[in-house]
């Protein structure tokens, strides 16, 4: 099955991206997370054995109350009463056999998966921000929960059907050779009859599966973004639009369906057809020996019925085509995932802190020059230094890089050029783990759980105790809309917070990293949802914990930063001025543009 | 509109394809009536040949008989199925798409607490579910069960009736079984899904929030919550595949008893020659045949349930009822100018314990701007989502032009509104698709002159693929202020009677923000404007301020009415004044 795989591969690339470039080797890529399970698969294999070994022998015990006890003249009932119980206990055994089988292996392939998905979540937690930028959620969403799902499919139900039937195959082959050599031989026909059609299908059937395939997630995809994007849908009237897309997307899935439908039924009914023939064949050519007195009744009855079952597997395996397909795609995602090697990493010998609350908290960009794409530039060689316990504010026009500059320092993203160091330690000679424990940071999206809103602000660690989230809480002013919530900090969060306002939504996440303490303080826009007086709070709030701390605050209301101990200005990507409030005020430069249009009088509009 | 149950659609669907589903169930049940011909020309076979009746011309005979049978019936059965199997998709579609339409009707509190991997999985797995009952299921059941008659009948007429009788008695035990077990089974099974929604939404809202959780060093804690749920959905999917191996072990295991029996009895009959050794050949297969139906009508009954429930799912969520709708007769409005009034006496969320909004009463007149300030959590964004409906206001409480809003069908109302909500979402696509979204016909002049209103042109210019750049998931390439003023150009670029600005200028820079104002100012001169905002430079030179307190109006007026009166208001002023008054 393997040896066509690679020219195949080899075509499909250039198709598109989702479809998939490997065959049966993606799958094996994965077994080494089913090699703790050997001895599982072979008891599987060895319980298969028993069930199918009696499986088989009964027609063979038929056969012979036919041939021995009933067609004889001499008639024995006693023999038929043996075979019969003789047949009974091989039932027994068989179905015990099969139901050990079904659990063995639905554990084995259970714990696959759990296996693979384990790894499979940290692995994406490992990847770096720029694999978030291209990734989507619900695609990797569908990676943890249902690729692994089909791929533990092929080692319940595929190598399970290809041991079982298989087997079956050839035991029922070994059977009718034991029978007749010679009428088993001619049998043996259809063996290269039946590879041929299976070829000829091969291409067609896993084309037809693809193209379905790659519409249904198309599907997906778009229902996902929909369904989260459904307000903006209804402000702006386009639900029937979008209703006619989803409409579209969804025919040519039906359509894609339907084709593969009706190849694969096709494929099974020519197998089914060329099994019926082979009965015909076998009653033409057994009876013609039966009758020449070559072999009794009884063995033609056998072979009839062996012919018959010889169908059972095969079928079934046939039916495994589309299970090795699907696992195939899923294994071949899940592959590349896992092969994806973060383009963040520890250095290999990483030298961990023993105590992060010994970091001073000095941080230094220097020369550094940073681009999310080859083709454009967003930072350009800024270079500056904050000293430990200095609070530090960014200003900038919208789309500065001032955002950017904080994913380098909290090392989501690397420049290219240049470097950035916290206490004089380049970032990237520290251990993320560490990093992200010295610098913590409030970024201007706001994220919330389903859970408690204890749990939010502490992250659902334990070891944070209740004290400490209030405590935290308190200080960003957050503690009394929190008492007023139905069950305080026990209240439910539902839907990412969506019953909270978008000030007290960011007032959790304020309180979050107070309660979580780092030596490096950054909050990206984090008062930009709230009013005044709330502010004037959290100023209040930030003021105490700042003292002790680093601090660097990035807002667009100067009166956030006015006190700062330097003020940084961006613009595009350039670091412009540098300075105290009154020293940048007094230079006239962008900040003090930026400082006059912060008035609440401010209305002239600067030609740009 | 009414909701429809889907088992309705599904009649209805039948109903509407009776005839080809006759023809394909008929053709399937011929080709059964063909294929139990099988057994008794085998049986006929074996007659002959202990009667030493048989010559090579009769061999022949049968043998091509047979192989008539099996190509007639190889072509009988794949017509029915291929049929069927289409229809199947067909209704698969049908339902999929009745499914998003019902979506687009219901509201936000709906989704608010709706996870969408839920929605995902009732749209995909329930009605792939229900497909797969109706083709698959259907064929099989009529195969299974037309098979289970027909081999009865034959088997009567084959031999004995006690025979038969004896040897059925196991096989009454399968239908018992599947009655008290099946339903285990399928308790179990869902648990399973149940296991896997929780494991995927937590996946989803872990990886949406994965910057967060680097930023916190959380991953740890994240894998740990998440190992959570992977142990759970093994603890029980064991359970099932158990009771799911008890209950098909079950079946063989009485088919292979019936089997014994028929030997034991059927043999008997044999030696003491009450029946032919030809007729006992064919009643054994004919058991054989039996064995199968059962095993398969099991698995169906299985399948069915499963889609009932599937079903039953999906009929609570087709007759969710569509809380926010068009009224019957809504009034026409063939020009919107954009007044309006506010009586609202009280507004409570339905899950909340209070009221968000009490007595906020005001107007505003066509053509003017109206500001909206107050703290956090005052009531601002509940105040603004009532007048487009996105939550429904008691009625009598908005007017749009003098008319009840809840009197206007929902596309003149928010036709006549464009809405920057505070938390802006945009689509996976380009910039330009996004802008466009309100039109989708807007030419690109229409759509670079809202860009520039919003300032955001020459943002986009500056990319490499300017409009044409794709934006990422919810616009994650874009700069927290970018994503802002792309949302504020699809609004503007709609044109609409009515803006509506929900904090809509927060992450943009001082000097932005004055040119969107003033952009604003010309592009919307005649137009009604509300703006919500933090800062009083956006509000200040609106025709009316209402200041919003615990759901409140607490001051209303003019700029420099509302610093006279002293209040709150002036009290936010002179702190951002201070703001201004550089050292
Ligand atoms: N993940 C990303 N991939 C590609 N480009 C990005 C990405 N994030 C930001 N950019 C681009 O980098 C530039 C700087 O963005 P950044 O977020 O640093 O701005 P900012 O100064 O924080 O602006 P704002 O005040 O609007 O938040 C912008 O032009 C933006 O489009
Ligand atoms: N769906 C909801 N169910 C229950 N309570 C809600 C819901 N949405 C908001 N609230 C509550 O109603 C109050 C008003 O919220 P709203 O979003 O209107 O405030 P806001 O004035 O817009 O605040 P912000 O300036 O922070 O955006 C808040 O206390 C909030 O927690
Ligand atoms: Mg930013
Ligand atoms: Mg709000």
């Amino acid at each position: 099955m393997s040896q066509a795989e690679p020219t195949i591969g080899k075509k499909r690339r250039s198709q598109s991206s989702d479809v998939p470039t490997s065959g049966i080797h993606s799958l094996l890529k994965l077994l080494p997370f089913a090699k703790p399970f050997t001895w599982n698969f072979i008891v599987v294999l060895f319980l298969v054995i028993i069930y199918n070994g009696t499986s088989v022998l009964q027609p063979y015990l038929v056969k012979i109350a036919i041939d021995r006890d009933l067609s004889v003249h001499h008639p024995n009932y006693q023999g038929l009463l043996h075979i019969t119980i003789i047949y009974v206990v091989i039932v027994v055994l068989g179905v015990v056999a099969n139901f050990a089988q079904v659990l063995v292996l639905q554990y084995s392939g259970q714990s696959i998966i759990r296996e693979i998905r384990l790894q499979l979540f940290r692995h994406i937690e490992k990847q770096s921000m720029s694999f978030f930028d291209t990734n989507s959620i619900g695609r990797l969403v569908t990676n943890v929960s249902s690729d692994t799902e089909t791929v533990s499919q092929f080692f319940t139900q595929f190598f399970l059907s290809m041991m079982r039937d298989g087997l079956s195959v050839v035991m029922i082959v070994i059977a009718m050779f034991e029978l007749n050599v010679k009428i088993a031989a001619i049998s043996m026909i259809i063996l290269p009859i039946l590879f041929g059609i299976s070829f000829a299908f091969r291409n067609r059937l896993r084309n037809a599966y693809q193209a379905t395939r790659s519409r249904l997630s198309a599907v997906v995809s778009f229902l996902a973004e929909n369904l989260a994007g459904m307000r903006i849908i209804q402000i702006f009237h386009q639900e029937r639009r979008q209703d006619d897309r989803f409409g579209e997307l969804n025919e040519k899935h039906r359509r894609a369906n339907v084709r593969e439908y009706r190849t694969s039924v096709f494929f099974n009914r020519v197998l089914e057809l060329v099994g019926n023939l082979a009965v015909a064949a076998v009653v033409w050519f057994g009876g013609g020996s039966v009758l020449h007195g070559a072999i009794l009744f009884g063995t033609l009855y056998a072979f009839i019925s062996y012919i018959r079952q010889f169908f059972q597997p095969i079928n079934s395996m046939t039916q495994q085509w589309n299970t090795l397909q699907s696992s195939m795609v899923s294994a071949d995602r899940i592959g590349k995932l896992l092969e994806r090697e973060p383009s963040i990493q520890d250095k290999p010998a990483v030298e961990r802190i023993a105590d992060v609350s010994r970091v001073r908290g000095q941080v230094e960009f220097r020369g550094v020059t940073f681009s999310y794409q080859p083709d454009m530039v967003v930072l350009k060689n800024i270079s500056f230094r904050v000293e430990p316990g200095e609070f530090i504010g960014v200003v900038g026009p919208t789309g500065a890089g001032k955002s950017s500059i904080i994913s380098l320092l909290a090392r989501f993203y690397e420049p290219q050029m240049g470097s950035v160091l916290i206490d004089g330690k380049d970032v990237r000679d520290y251990a993320q783990d560490d990093l992200h424990q010295v610098v913590g940071l409030v970024q201007q999206e706001v994220n919330l759980f389903t859970g408690t809103v204890l749990d939010n602000i502490r992250l659902f660690r334990e070891d944070i105790p209740r004290e400490r989230v209030v405590a935290a809480a308190e200080r960003v002013g957050a503690h009394h809309i929190i008492e007023r919530m139905p069950h305080a900090y026990d209240t439910p969060l539902v839907g990412k917070g969506q019953n909270l306002s978008m000030g007290e939504r960011q007032l959790l996440s304020f309180a979050r990293i107070i309660a979580l303490d780092p030596r490096i303080l950054i909050l990206d826009e984090a008062t930009a949802n709230l009013d005044s007086q709330t502010e004037e709070l959290v100023q209040q709030g930030l003021q105490a914990v700042s003292a002790s701390r680093t601090t660097l605050v990035i807002a667009h209301r100067l009166a956030t930063i006015r006190h700062a101990d330097q003020i940084l200005v961006l613009e595009k990507g350039q670091l412009v001025e540098r300075g105290r409030h009154d020293e940048l005020v007094a230079k006239g430069g962008l900040y003090a543009l930026l400082a006059e249009k912060s008035g609440v009088n401010a209305r002239v509009v600067s030609g740009s | 509109m009414v909701p429809v149950n889907p088992r309705t659609l599904l009649k209805q669907f039948m109903l509407e394809h009776k005839w080809a589903y006759i023809v394909s169930l008929l053709s399937i049940v011929l080709s059964e009536f063909v294929t139990v011909q099988f057994p008794n020309l085998l049986g006929q076979f074996t007659d002959l040949l202990q009667a030493h009746k048989m010559t090579p011309a009769l061999i022949l005979h049968y043998a091509i008989l047979l192989g008539a049978v099996g190509v007639l019936y190889v072509l009988l059965y794949g017509v029915g199925q291929l049929w069927n199997g289409t229809l199947g998709r067909r209704f698969e579609y049908i339902l999929r798409r009745r499914l998003f339409h019902h979506w687009e009707l219901l509201s936000t509190s709906y989704y608010r607490y709706r996870s969408i991997g839920d929605l995902l999985n009732h749209a995909m797995t329930d009605v792939r579910q229900v497909r797969e009952a109706l083709s698959g299921g259907l064929n099989i059941l009529t195969n299974a069960i037309f098979l289970l008659i027909a081999t009865l009948y034959m088997t009567l007429r084959t031999v004995p009736m006690e025979l038969t009788l004896y040897s059925i008695i196991p096989l009454l035990f399968v239908p018992v079984f599947v009655v008290w077990f099946g339903p285990k089974v399928r308790l179990a099974s869902k648990h399973v899904q149940e296991g896997l929604s929780d494991m995927a939404e937590l996946t989803e809202e872990s990886l949406s929030a994965v910057r967060l959780i680097k930023a916190t060093g959380n991953e740890e804690v994240e894998a740990g919550r998440f190992r959570l749920r992977v142990e759970e959905i093994v603890r029980r999917q064991m359970t099932m595949f158990t009771r799911s191996a008890l209950f098909q072990s079950m079946i063989p295991l009485m088919g292979s008893i019936a089997f014994a029996i028929a030997l034991l009895y059927g043999g008997y009959l044999a030696l003491t020659g009450r029946i032919l050794l030809g007729s006992f050949v064919a009643f054994t297969l004919y058991l054989t045949m039996l064995i199968q139906p059962l095993q398969q009508i099991g698995f169906v009954i299985n399948n069915f349930q499963r889609a009932s429930a599937s079903l039953a799912r999906l009929a609570v969520l087709l007759g969710e009822m569509p809380d926010i709708e068009s009224p019957e007769h809504p009034v026409e409005l063939p020009v919107v100018r954009g007044r309006v009034a506010v009586h609202l006496p009280t507004f409570q969320y339905a899950d909340a314990e209070e009221p968000t909004l009490t007595g906020v009463d005001f107007e505003l007149p066509a053509g003017q701007t109206l500001g909206i300030v107050g703290r956090t959590g005052s009531g601002k964004t509940t105040l603004v989502n009532l007048l487009p409906r996105m939550f429904d206001p008691p009625t009598g409480t908005f007017f749009l032009d003098g008319v009840d809003v809840r009197d206007l069908s929902l596309q003149t109302l928010r036709e006549a509104i464009s809405y920057v909500p505070q938390d802006g979402f945009l689509f996976s696509s380009t910039v330009a698709d996004n802008i466009r979204f309100g039109d989708e016909f807007a030419s690109s002049d229409e759509v670079a002159s809202a860009a520039r209103d919003a300032c955001i042109y020459d943002d986009v210019m500056s990319f490499p693929s300017g409009f044409d750049t794709v934006v990422g998931e919810r616009g994650v390439t874009l700069s927290g202020g970018q994503k802002q003023r792309t949302s504020i150009a699809r609004a503007l670029l709609k044109n609409a009677p009515i803006l509506i600005l929900d904090d809509s200028l927060s992450a943009v820079d001082m000097n932005t923000e004055k040119r969107i104002l003033a952009a604003l100012e010309r592009r919307r001169a005649d137009k009604t404007n509300i703006i919500i905002s933090n800062r009083l430079s956006a509000v200040r030179h609106a025709h009316l301020i209402i200041v919003l307190e615990e759901g409140r109006v607490v001051e209303r007026g003019t700029h420099d009415e509302l610093l006279r009166h002293d209040g709150v208001y002036a009290k936010m002023y002179h702190l951002q004044e201070a703001e201004e008054a550089v050292g």
